[in-house]
């Protein structure tokens, strides 16, 4: 590692407040669209690298079963990835919540995967590139794995980045049992250009 | 001010031509499921013209389009205004439509991924929705192959090649398994380790070829006989071994003795030679006495060993 990134408490705070208010915006239409109130933790931003995160991702849930999918964004400067991970506890209450009434297949949770990741990923990232005037392009979401261990879903080893800037948010949705978590993670060479952006609402 | 109209329409012109020629999928439906923009690569691959279209339900134009699915996927772009995402791997296709390549491709269909947008208008409200449909075909294509590739690869590195049996590693691998289950819940089981009588002499009389023959045609006795719980494997030349799962010894007898039996009354031809054989079996059932997988095949192998003493063509219990 060249050098060890460190993030202010001033931007930290403001990409905290941006990220509470698209959260905010974002479990407000979450909840007319599902018909559910959303609890959202407060999201934690942290500059990590790959170890810590899988770290950090252990300490999230420490079962042995979990899904993921993942979502590439960039624009402007931009570029990051999101990460949603769920326990597999949840499947049968997100096929509830998203109105599914045929078996569950593994055809079916990898539809329930993807459509849950669609409307977190979208309803959250919207929120944060319109506070910061931006417009990102997206890839389109891959299943990272079904019904793995954490640590087969996300290897450290094999990342080609050293540090990053990462976002942790909780979700729990009221009445059923979903829990999952949206890791927000922007590449290194982001950072920079991310704060020239906060600074604007600095001023 | 007269140029100004006309600049704008050259550019309008020019750009509802990349729209249309543009090698991806390209249409509009307004929020009544009816199409609105029809571009080329869709009229060409649907062999709809947007004449045919313009203006008609999506859902009465393919009916394969499942309803229920699409409608919620809208629902969720019009009320978040945020894209949503559809992959080959989740939906093979959203239309069907033909590979691209109909004489050198192997899929029999357009793989798609798709993008659904929310068009707002002046007003900010979702007033339209653009359905991006990528040809994926080539990607799915080589994913599925590599996926194949790598189920077969863990097959053979599985199986014995001139039985298809498991080969003595994977068995192994079982064994050890099945003496832990025993370990924790004490369920009866049983092993039987067996082998072809004076094979030698059949492949000294008749040839390694013959011989191949008759090891294979045990193996497929062998395996037309067991329940799916049963896990056989070759075990070394002419030396198979059975694990039967909730068997206790007189069971495992049984098994056994049908196997003799049918072996015995079944006859290899190789090159107009008739070949008749046999095989002597020992049978352990695990024990708390056996403490070891190793020790449990030793005890099997006792009672081969007593069958082969006692005559060969046997079935023998060995008593731990």
């Amino acid at each position: 590692m060249s050098h060890t990134l460190t993030l202010s408490e001033e931007y930290r705070d403001c990409l905290q407040e941006v990220t509470n208010v698209a959260m905010g915006q974002a479990a407000d239409r979450l909840a007319r669209l599902l018909d559910t109130f959303v609890v959202l933790s407060i999201p934690h931003i942290e500059i990590l690298s790959p170890a810590d995160i899988a770290m950090a991702l252990n300490s999230i849930d420490g079962s042995d079963c979990v899904s993921g999918v993942c979502q590439g964004f960039i624009g402007g400067g931009i570029a990051g990835e999101a990460i949603l991970l769920f326990n597999d506890t949840s499947f049968a209450d997100l096929a509830r919540l998203l109105k599914y009434d045929h078996e569950l297949d593994q055809q079916a949770e990898r539809e329930l995967l993807m459509d849950t990741t669609n409307v977190l990923f979208g309803a959250c990232l919207r929120g944060i590139a319109e506070q910061i005037d931006m417009t990102f392009s997206f890839g389109p979401p891959m299943v990272l794995g079904q019904h793995q261990r954490l640590e087969d879903l996300f290897t450290p080893r094999s990342a080609t980045w050293q540090q990053a800037l990462v976002t942790e948010i909780n979700y729990k949705l009221e009445g059923y049992n979903v829990n999952c978590d949206l890791l927000l993670i922007l590449t290194e060479d982001s950072i920079d250009l991310l704060c020239k952006k906060l600074d604007y609402l600095l001023s | 001010m007269t140029t100004a109209p006309k600049e704008f329409l050259n550019e309008f012109h020019w750009l509802m031509d990349v729209l249309h020629n543009i090698d991806v999928g390209l249409v509009v439906l307004d929020l009544d499921m009816r199409v609105k923009l029809w571009n080329g690569f869709m009229q060409n691959h649907s062999a709809k013209a947007s004449t045919d279209v313009l203006d008609k339900s999506i859902f009465d134009l393919f009916p394969e389009l499942p309803e229920a699915w699409f409608r919620r996927k809208l629902q969720a772009v019009t009320m978040l205004h945020n894209a949503a995402f559809t992959t080959w791997e989740q939906r093979p296709y959203l239309f069907r439509f033909k590979n691209y390549r109909p004489v050198t491709g192997i899929a029999e269909h357009m793989y798609q991924n798709c993008t659904i947008l929310p068009l707002t208008d002046a007003n900010g409200q979702v007033a339209h929705i653009c359905l991006i449909v990528y040809d994926v075909t080539e990607v799915a294509v080589n994913r599925m192959q590599l996926q194949k590739a790598n189920a077969q690869l863990h097959q053979i590195s599985r199986t014995d090649g001139l039985t298809g049996l498991l080969n003595r590693k994977t068995w192994e691998q079982s064994l050890r398994n099945e003496f832990k289950r025993f370990q924790r819940y004490h369920h009866a089981c049983s092993l039987i380790m067996f082998d072809i009588d004076h094979f030698k002499r059949i492949n000294d009389n008749y040839g390694h070829p013959a011989g191949d023959e008759v090891i294979r045609r045990t193996a497929s006795i062998l395996q037309s006989g067991l329940r799916e719980s049963d896990v056989a494997g070759r075990y070394g030349g002419e030396e198979f071994a059975v694990i039967l799962v909730d068997t206790d010894a007189a069971g495992a007898m049984v098994v056994a003795e049908r196997l003799r039996t049918r072996i015995e009354a079944s006859s290899v031809t190789y090159e107009k030679n008739i070949i008749n054989y046999t095989v002597s079996l020992g049978i352990a059932e695990l024990t708390a006495k056996i403490t070891d997988p190793t020790m449990w095949i030793d005890t099997a192998d006792r009672g081969l060993y007593n069958a082969k003493r006692a005559g060969r063509n046997q079935s023998v219990i060995y008593h731990t």
